[in-house]
């Protein structure tokens, strides 16, 4: 039976049926409702869990980087500036290949200082070698956040859920909470390999020279490669037992012969879903879920643009000098294609500015009347800036 | 025990650890501030504290609250002009709350539930204040003193109490039963209540002053001020307010086939309603503007518009901009007039100034001509205070200079509204003004306290729902006394209610303690002073602002600290 819950308060409840030994964590806007919650469920008694209260991002990524390599499964949270202070040691937990889970709720990237939505935080750690997934809503966030330990251990993978700070972590919605016996029932307990035992001494992540390096890197990107299938099947087998599916890396929707595309991650779906409603009268448009952005899912991207003539790509992140940042890579994975789309790459909703409705015409009207733009913020009112800066 | 929790949907753990309130740069505060309908109410009173009662189902506390300042709600819910809607943000939004209306059911439920006025009874041997009138101003003066504790004697010329609600509203406007019901039941609560006692006649405001510690004079404006076109009167001149009266108490209308009224308030479009019903034809002549988005606002007709809007309904016909620059007179009988186009011209002071157009004289065959131009005080008994003036000279608070101890108000003094719900205004801040007279205090600052702006409302808490619309007497059916405008029932209040942005003033929504992303905002079930049940927690918050802008109705604002 749906009950009407923050999206904070559900995740809080998703990871705790994932029966986590370990939570630790520093607040920070807007995570900080997810983490008190789990602290709520510990200090009840209702999560049997070492919840350990650091001092920082840097030790809260550390402590689960320990917890796992000792063979528990461990969680964290973070946002913004929290997921860059912990950047160091995402990079280390990925490249150990330790198993952990964290939610980014994700928000701007000060400066300015930002405490509203937008996914700069994410992008800035995609190199890290975590497996990130984005969730459109907060049913989809639930899910994600169980299927996401199952990914991470079957590929001895970290997994970053990336919600929509406030957009989703602080709306109430009607959610469906899974029963413990679905979740024990597709993530079965953990046990880690390569556990680390005091009988039995080793070291890890030490120095290497450059006769290792190179080939440690390619088998981490290619475990991220290989971790398309289990993200899939994660999905598939979590869709059977819930009836709830949300594509597994990617999801298209709309009518099969639109050559009007919108590609896109996050929350941003659910408002074009419903402007694809408000406005009957615009153009028929394929709307394209990114769910997996690493690994990025070239083939699946390629299918889905298929007949497209023209595809935009609508990112709440830009990396300034360059541009788009899902947009760069969508142009790349496209470029291999015969008759590839035109791509429009636009950034909206940069910290927290509302995307309304309305943007959606304003959108397919932009694709349709000029070429291609290779980057714009798309909301951005430039008469609001000194002439030189416009 | 005051219970504080802390966190809507996350109660806290460790982060209560790490007391970020030192970041912070400006702080939340709650700030109530007065709604528009407050503001524009000439009465007093604050329909968002009604409305947000009435949708609490507490209909009893509702009427209380309004009967704290206007004690006539049900009438003035039919007869005010509702200054209220034209103020109310939702007026921006879709369509103004039916104000009126909540006004209205309420005051008639307080009627059928005998619910009691919020009174206790003077102690013996109270101070005493005379009230003169016993019109809107004079009964609104007489409960307000009575509440504050003095024993009041209300005298009025008339048989009975009611002033222009009785001699000057026709029934299908205010019905008969519910004036005398509201006003009866007023006076029962203790007014000392003397009938035909006429100033200057049955007694001299002398005589009240050293029986009475004050008096409020709120005698009306009973005489007609004097009127003729250059010169010329028809021999069978009867001014529009005797005329009306007339109707009013005899039900007797002069017999014509057609007539002009010259004026342009209310008594000039009643009294054409009125010929109307008897079968004439009429024309109303008036110098001003018909009611309308283009007209300006001094240049527009006194009348209310919904009057108007009714009577062209009923095939009044209006001539807006026009004045009589000649009776057309046979022998000494009227049998039509000239009319000019009046053209109005702006004085370098901004006001303006009227003039006749030339070459824009029309004819109009007319068998009587019927000023309603405008009463002037009737002197009589008064006329010290009044130092040959044709009203009174007051100040906002009915205060009349030289004359300690004397106050005047509604239709009687000067820059009067001339609304029932401006004497009924009137007569409460001269009782506020008479209570601290006598007990040797000052008067409060004169509040400029602004409404909160549209601005300031957060639509997106709030869905579109239309106005419910009062059921209304269709025009063929208009030819008696049966009121016209109909309320609505308990379910469409009930609705209008809840439409209400309770603007300015917070209505518990939870908004701030579930979104504060720090969890700086406790919730008490106990009312805090300001009126929420909200208490910031400094200690935490560090100043993000969201909980200003996520707040529906304007109640938080941001203060710089430093």
């Amino acid at each position: 039976m749906p009950q009407a819950l923050e999206g904070s308060q559900a995740i809080a409840q998703a990871v705790a049926l994932c029966r986590p030994e370990v939570v630790a964590a520093y607040p920070i806007t807007p995570q900080t409702h997810i983490v008190e919650n789990i602290a709520k469920l510990v200090a009840d008694g209702k999560l049997n869990c070492e919840m350990v209260s650091v001092e920082s991002e840097f030790s809260a990524a550390s402590v689960v980087l320990g917890a796992v390599a000792a063979g528990s499964r461990a969680y964290t949270a973070s946002a913004s500036q929290g997921i860059l202070l912990m950047a160091e040691v995402l990079y280390n937990i990925a490249g150990l290949r330790i198993p952990a889970v964290m939610t980014c709720a994700n928000r701007a990237v000060a400066a300015p200082l930002s405490i509203w939505n937008d996914q700069q935080d994410s992008m800035a750690v995609r190199d890290a070698g975590w497996i990130q997934l984005y969730c459109a809503d907060n049913q989809e966030a639930v899910d994600t956040t169980i299927q996401a330990f199952r990914i991470a251990e079957r590929c001895e993978l970290p997994v970053m859920v990336c919600m929509d700070g406030f957009t989703l972590t602080h709306t109430l919605e009607p959610l469906e909470v899974p029963s413990q016996e679905q979740v024990d029932g597709f993530l079965p307990p953990f046990s880690f390999a390569r556990t680390l035992d005091p009988r039995s001494p080793i070291s890890v992540g030490t120095l290497v020279d450059p006769n290792y390096y190179s080939e440690a890197r390619h088998s981490h990107h290619h475990a991220l490669l290989r971790a398309q299938e289990e993200i899939i099947a994660a999905a598939d087998d979590w869709g059977q037992l819930s009836g709830r599916h949300y594509g597994g890396l990617l999801q298209v929707d709309g009518p099969e012969d639109a050559r009007l595309g919108i590609l896109t991650l996050g929350s941003v779906l659910g408002t074009l879903a419903d402007a694809r409603e408000e406005y009957p009268e615009a153009p028929a448009a394929k709307l394209i879920k990114l769910r997996s952005f690493r690994p990025f899912p070239v083939e699946a991207l390629q299918q889905a643009c298929a007949g497209l003539s023209d595809l935009i790509v609508l990112e709440r992140a830009l990396s300034p000098g360059g541009g788009g940042i899902v947009g760069a890579e969508v142009r790349a994975a496209l470029s291999e294609l015969p008759d590839a789309p035109r791509v429009h790459n636009f950034a909206v909703g940069l910290g927290g500015r509302d995307v309304p409705l309305d943007i959606y015409p304003r959108l397919l009207a932009a694709a349709q009347s000029s070429g291609p733009t290779r980057f714009a913020i798309f909301d951005a009112e430039l008469d609001r800036l000194p002439e030189g800066d416009r | 025990m005051t219970i504080y929790t802390r966190g809507g949907f996350a109660l806290p753990g460790t982060s209560v650890e790490f007391k970020t309130g030192s970041w912070r740069l400006q702080r939340p505060l709650h700030w109530h501030r007065d709604a528009p309908c407050h503001t524009a109410c000439p009465a007093g009173e604050d329909a968002q504290a009604y409305l947000a009662r009435f949708a609490e189902g507490r209909l009893q506390e509702a009427w209380e609250t309004i009967a704290g300042a206007n004690p006539l709600p049900a009438i003035t819910g039919r007869v005010c002009d509702h200054p209220c809607e034209s103020g109310c943000n939702r007026g921006m939004y879709d369509d103004p709350i039916a104000i009126h209306n909540v006004e209205r059911f309420l005051g008639d439920m307080a009627l059928s539930e005998g619910w009691a006025y919020p009174v206790t009874a003077p102690a013996r041997g109270a101070v005493r204040v005379a009230v003169v009138g016993a019109g809107p101003g004079g009964l609104s003066a007489a409960y307000h003193l009575f509440r504050r504790g003095y024993r009041v004697t209300l005298l009025d010329a008339l048989p009975e109490a009611g002033g222009t609600l009785r001699t000057a509203l026709p029934a299908y406007r205010l019905p008969r039963d519910i004036l005398e019901r509201e006003i009866e039941r007023l006076l029962a609560i203790g007014i000392t209540f003397l009938p035909q006692h006429m100033l200057g006649r049955d007694v001299s405001l002398e005589e009240l002053r050293a029986d009475h510690e004050a008096v409020f004079l709120a005698p009306g404006r009973q005489q007609s001020r004097e009127w003729s076109v250059q010169g010329s009167v028809p021999r069978d001149l009867h001014t529009g307010i005797e005329v009306l009266q007339d109707w009013i108490s005899m039900g007797s209308v002069p017999q014509v086939s057609s007539a002009a009224i010259v004026g342009g308030g209310n008594t000039a479009v009643d009294l054409a309603r009125i010929l109307r019903r008897a079968g004439a034809e009429a024309h109303v002549i008036t110098h001003n503007a018909l009611p309308g988005p283009d007209a300006q606002p001094d240049d527009m007709m006194a009348a209310l518009p919904r009057e108007v809007a009714q009577a062209m309904e009923e095939g009044v016909v209006f001539h807006e901009h026009r004045g009589i620059r000649r009776l057309i007179l046979r022998g000494e009988k009227v049998v039509g007039v000239e009319m000019v186009r009046m053209k109005k011209l702006r004085r370098p002071d901004g006001t303006l100034d009227r003039v006749g157009f030339e070459g824009t004289e029309t004819v109009l065959h007319v068998d009587q001509v019927i000023p309603a131009i405008g009463q002037d005080v009737a002197p009589d008994g008064m006329e010290g205070p009044l130092g040959r003036k044709p009203f009174f000279e007051t100040d906002a608070w009915g205060r009349v200079a030289g004359h300690d101890g004397i106050f005047a108000g509604g239709d009687a003094r000067f820059h009067s509204r001339g609304t029932v719900s401006g004497a009924v205004g009137d007569g409460r801040r001269a009782a506020e003004a008479i209570d601290r007279l006598l007990r040797g205090l000052a008067l409060p600052e004169e509040g400029t306290a602004e409404a909160i702006a549209f601005e300031k409302i957060n639509l997106h808490y709030y869905e579109h729902a239309p106005r419910a619309r009062e059921p209304v007497l269709p025009v063929e059916q208009r030819t008696g006394c049966q009121e016209i405008e109909r309320g609505l029932n308990s379910e469409q209040v009930a609705a209008e209610a809840a439409r209400c942005f309770s603007c300015g003033t917070c209505f518990a929504c939870d908004n701030c303690w579930t979104l504060c992303p720090d969890e700086a905002v406790l919730k008490t079930k106990e009312l805090a002073s300001d009126g929420s049940h909200y208490v910031f927690d400094y200690d935490y918050c560090k100043g993000c602002g969201l909980c200003v802008h996520e707040c529906p109705c304007g109640f938080i604002a941001m203060e710089d600290e430093i």
